[in-house]
């Protein structure tokens, strides 16, 4: 278990959140409600603690090439997720800033560590259900600004820690307050039929004894074994991208306490979590 | 839990077309049959898009990956001669999460920015779906045991795969097309089943034939499937581009000869084996869904070219279900 030591005083604090869009629904799970409090809760932690930037990298922007960093100043729009589109949480108006000072030291920064950063700045660039659903939940007045690297999925974790290190040494250098955001699921074992919001559990019982264990080790603060276990727990419980975004807040270097778990439930029989650490 | 079909391997479902008995003169003037005419594997690497520089693609390149875009050039010329109406395509960056989803919007359109490469690919589309196929698929398949979904919501985005395949196999877009979601993630899962796949093409196949659509199906997936995680300067400098390793090629020679000797049930066999030692894309379905469909013809399998595309494996391979009789 870590101790606790000193953060950066550019981090606000830290949040892991699912990117289900059934957070969303206008009749939701009871399930999903919690975890759509969670993150609202969460988000309020984050705000309460002086964040002004949301610093998302979500599971749902997957790439496979290099790291990309958005830096259009302002994405808006209308997504309509390719699977859920005929709920109500399947649409999704969008109206994002994006933190384009930071997002461009940021993009220095990983490439001053010996990596990749495509400046992504493209009309209709199609912003994902993860960071619309996050940015929604956390920052529901809209009073934040964003930044947003993609998740490389055939890069090695090391690299995606790289990514977290890299923006905080860019939120000092531009002097921005900034709250970590990691768009991910648990476990995805995904129920494979239509369902109405109450059947919802998760679907297989080792899957949730995983996600349980995961969750209790952020709790007693050892991210570094949930690290060392991750490949495991991605075989034995298809964890989402291989857990990959919470290697992206440990990299940051300031996960240096324990995690509240505030909520874990079922979404589409996956496990969704809420866990916030501290500024 | 599963109540899907399971469906005997090729051994029933597949002939040469236009050389019956009752079909005399089948040499050089075949009859124009309804049913499946050709089965192609259409790989999708967006750069073989950005590479051709049409109107319809923002970005523009220098050209690359000529081997491959040559066999797609022949390719169109061979599809032109089938005289089909509708092209029904799988392609798995279509992820849907839940069941197989079938794209029944009348008249697709819309700007498509990939979310991967949008330095390759920002592109108008504007296509024609066969929505009575579409549904026909949508209500089979679902007949026959799968979770399915008729998505007639014009606002989701057409996906890069889909459109690279489209685009490569007709660049007029004047036929219509039956578009088929992959119903897995290639990428988020380690495992997924490809029983389902098998199902599917036999469902397309029923639903082809019920119409009476003359159809090329056409499964989109590259093979090996390890590449580079870091980008070189220019896209197109083929200076760059290698097989990732010399195991992966293997294996897709491998995996090539058998379906230049026309061997397809024991490809069949090796599909599985195939993914296990390259992450073949093939994982997600869309070959194993065509050669289902076509009902695993043996003997006739062409593969047209070969090359790599950010180091992995991609071939433009067809099954003429009418060699010989056009
Ligand atoms: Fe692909």
């Amino acid at each position: 278990m870590s101790s606790r030591t000193e953060t950066s005083p550019s981090f606000a604090g830290a949040v892991l959140v699912p990117g289900m869009p059934q957070l969303l629904a206008e009749r939701p799970a009871p399930a999903w409600a919690g975890l759509a409090d969670g993150a609202r809760a969460a988000g309020e932690r984050l705000r309460g603690a002086g964040a002004e930037t949301l610093v998302v990298i979500s599971t749902q922007w997957f790439t496979v090439l290099g790291h990309q960093v958005q830096v259009d100043e302002r994405l808006t729009g209308t997504r309509v997720d390719e699977n859920w589109y005929d709920f109500d949480y399947g649409t999704m108006h969008y109206d994002l800033h994006t933190d384009v000072a930071l997002a461009e030291q940021w993009a220095t920064e990983i490439e001053s560590a010996g990596l990749e950063a495509r400046r992504t700045r493209y009309e209709h660039f199609p912003v994902d259900t993860g960071v619309i659903l996050a940015n929604r939940l956390l920052d529901p007045q809209g009073g934040l600004s964003i930044a947003q690297v993609s998740c490389n999925l055939y890069a090695g974790v090391e690299d995606i820690a790289t990514l977290g290190r890299a923006v905080v040494r860019a939120a000092e250098s531009v002097g921005r307050r900034v709250g970590l955001v990691a768009v991910t699921g648990l476990s995805s074992a995904l129920t494979q039929r239509w369902i109405e919001p109450e059947e919802d559990r998760v679907e297989e019982p080792t899957y949730e004894e995983w996600d349980r264990r995961i969750l209790g080790l952020l709790a007693d603060g050892d991210v570094d074994q949930v690290l060392q276990l991750r490949e495991q727990y991605a075989r034995e419980a298809q964890a989402d991208s291989q857990l990959r975004a919470l290697a992206f807040l440990q990299g940051s270097g300031q996960l240096v306490g324990a995690a509240d778990v505030l909520e874990y439930a079922a979404l589409w029989g996956t496990g969704g979590a809420v866990v916030h650490w501290p500024g | 839990m599963s109540n899907v079909f399971r469906v005997p391997v090729g051994d029933r479902t597949w002939q040469r077309r236009g050389q019956s008995a009752h079909s005399p003169d089948a040499q050089g003037d075949a009859p124009r049959l309804p049913g499946i005419v050709a089965g192609v594997l259409a790989p999708h690497p967006p750069h073989l898009l950005y590479a051709e520089n049409p109107p319809q693609n923002e970005p523009r390149s220098e050209g690359g990956w000529e081997v491959l875009r040559w066999a797609y050039e022949d390719l169109r010329q061979r599809i032109r001669a089938m005289d089909v109406d509708v092209i029904v395509l799988h392609a798995p960056h279509w992820i849907t999460m839940v069941g197989h989803h079938v794209n029944c919007v009348p008249n697709p359109r819309g700007f498509s920015v990939e979310p991967i490469f949008p330095h390759l690919l920002r592109y108008e589309y504007a296509f024609h779906t066969d929505v009575e196929l579409a549904e026909a698929i949508a209500d089979q398949a679902h007949d026959d045991g799968l979770v399915t979904r008729k998505m007639r919501n014009d606002g989701v985005r057409v996906d890069y795969a889909t459109i690279t395949a489209l685009h490569l196999l007709n660049p007029d877009w004047d036929i219509p097309v039956v578009s088929l979601s992959a119903n897995n993630n290639p990428y988020f899962y380690s495992t997924s089943s490809l029983d389902q796949m098998h199902v599917l093409g036999e469902s397309t196949r029923k639903a082809i034939e019920s119409l009476g659509r003359r159809a090329l199906v056409a499964g989109s997936n590259s093979l090996s499937h390890l590449h580079w995680d870091r980008e070189q300067g220019l896209p197109e400098d083929m200076t760059y581009e290698h097989a990732y390793n010399h195991h992966q090629y293997r294996w897709d020679m491998r995996f090539l000869e058998l379906i230049r000797q026309g061997r397809t049930r024991e490809l069949r066999d090796l599909i599985p084996e195939h993914i296990d030692e390259t992450e073949s894309e093939t994982k997600a379905g869309s070959l194993t869904w065509m050669l289902s469909a076509l009902g695993w013809p043996e003997g006739i399998g062409e593969v047209l070219a070969y090359g790599t595309v950010i180091g992995t494996g991609n071939a433009v391979c067809l099954w003429d279900l009418e060699k010989g009789a056009r």
